[in-house]
């Protein structure tokens, strides 16, 4: 089998953060995948064969552009087989059509859902602060799990091929996504009690008035979840200040 | 504001709005980090702070699954930073601008949607284009098409940022001589709706069971805590 050196996969890898710069809406990340796999489709294939490769990589590929890097790495180490004449179980299409959709399921409710808000929510008590080391904790908290699954996925896609998805699977990351949701509804808890009291005593009120906050906030709430945009609410909470500051206040 | 400035903060607007979708994605795109990055650039970092701040919430639960476009929160916050900027006195942290800033940036901002479709679709005619040249032999034509898309995104996130800056300019010159003294003595509750409409969205969104059951226990007991101490 045609060993890939490693400055290949680098690039590769490196890649991989690009992986969405020609996102659309017919076919999403295709071209993006032929971007990632360039370097090692050409390494592995000439003339003819080269024209297959790139055919069997332009259809159809939409996944969580994180959650890309083990699909990506296997799908290498796929090709990798396939140029030398192995012919396993899965086929690299069938492979990619099969873990892009509960991978992307998964990259949503782990780093959308839950690493990121999570991250937003730490940063904030810096940013009430007032202190400029909130960018910094929020990028730092996010970035660390996120480049950490970029770089371990892709290695360990190459290392394993198809069995990287045992990995995924023995490390539970859905279940993981809901502790660390859990977790960020924990400190937004937190958050919101700090601004409120915060502002209450800012205004000379006693901070048991922001308790008044909770049954505001359930009110959003049923807003929300019953289809009012946040510009919506936001427009309504703020015309009613203005009004009641104007009528009864002055 | 020099033109320089203008110019640096145009790039902030394009290089954090690549890092949304098409490129890194490292999050420097979140209002907590565009908002103090533009501010930085035009010399008054915790305005942009300011800015993040208030507009980090608000859409950070809208995730941007298949072809679903969350609104553009990261040049509401480069924007209404230009904005503020642009109005304020040196030094000053007023946070009655900043909301009035805010205000202007947002509604505008809903362009960027429209600017981001925009891009996308002219991806779709980059991928038939390099399916065309796969099929003639022509392969080196792919990786240029795919980078070429990098530059649709980039230029939908200027046009944005134009659009914000540009109207957004003009509006607050006009509406603002009046409107601002109506937000001076709500500012700091106003200041506080930001956050609870956020928290209110995220709350509405997040798939976890009895979330409104932590979520309160979360407040309640953080409020007394503060209460007592």
């Amino acid at each position: 089998m045609q060993s890939l050196s490693r400055l290949l996969l680098i690039r590769s890898f490196l890649r991989l953060f690009l992986l969405q710069a020609s996102w659309n809406f017919e076919r999403m990340q295709n071209l993006g995948v032929l971007y990632v796999l360039e370097p090692v489709l050409r390494a592995l294939y000439r003339d003819d064969a080269l024209q297959e490769a790139y055919h069997r990589h332009m259809g159809y590929f939409n996944t969580h552009p994180f959650m890309a890097s083990p699909i990506l790495g296997a799908t290498i180490a796929l090709e990798q087989r396939r140029a030398a004449g192995q012919v396993g179980t899965f086929g690299v299409d069938d492979f990619k059509s099969m873990t892009m959709a509960p991978y992307a399921a998964i990259g949503d409710a782990l780093f959308w859902g839950g690493v990121r808000p999570l991250a937003v929510c730490v940063s904030l008590f810096f940013a009430v602060k007032g202190s400029l080391l909130a960018p910094v904790v929020f990028l730092l908290g996010f970035n660390l799990p996120h480049l950490w699954m970029r770089l371990m996925g892709f290695m360990r896609g190459y290392l394993l091929g198809v069995s990287v998805v045992e990995i995924i699977q023995r490390h539970r990351l859905p279940d993981l996504a809901v502790r660390i949701k859990e977790g960020m509804v924990v400190v937004l808890g937190g958050l919101i009690a700090y601004l409120t009291v915060a502002t209450c005593r800012g205004a000379g009120f006693s901070a048991g008035w922001g308790a008044a906050a909770l049954p505001l906030i359930c009110l959003f709430v049923l807003f929300a979840r019953k289809g009012a945009s946040a510009l919506l609410l936001l427009g309504l909470s703020l015309a009613f200040l203005v009004t009641f500051f104007q009528v009864v206040i002055w | 504001m020099d033109f320089l400035g203008c110019l640096f903060v145009a790039g902030v607007a394009v290089v954090c709005g690549l890092d949304r979708t098409a490129a890194l994605q490292l999050m420097i795109s979140r209002p907590i980090v565009a908002g103090p990055l533009a501010g930085f650039v035009l010399g008054a970092p915790l305005v942009g702070l300011q800015v993040g701040l208030l507009t980090e919430l608000l859409w950070l639960c809208r995730i941007p699954v298949g072809a679903s476009i969350p609104p553009d929160d990261t040049q509401v916050a480069v924007g209404a930073t230009f904005l503020a900027v642009s109005v304020l006195p040196p030094d000053s942290l007023q946070i009655s601008v900043i909301i009035f800033c805010l205000l202007i940036a947002m509604p505008l901002a809903k362009c960027g949607q429209l600017f981001d479709r925009m891009a996308r679709r002219a991806n779709d005619t980059l991928s038939r284009r390099a399916g065309r040249s796969v099929q003639s032999g022509n392969l080196g034509a792919v990786d240029r098409m795919h980078l070429v898309g990098l530059g649709h995104f980039a230029l939908a996130s200027l046009l944005t940022f134009i659009v914000v800056a540009s109207a957004g300019s003009v509006l607050c010159a006009i509406l603002m001589p009046s409107l601002i003294i109506l937000l001076e003595q709500p500012a700091p509750w106003m200041q506080l709706v930001f956050p609870l409409v956020g928290a209110a969205m995220i709350l509405a969104s997040i798939n976890v069971s009895r979330v409104m059951t932590l979520f309160s226990a979360s407040f309640a007991s953080a409020l007394l805590m503060l209460w007592l101490l």
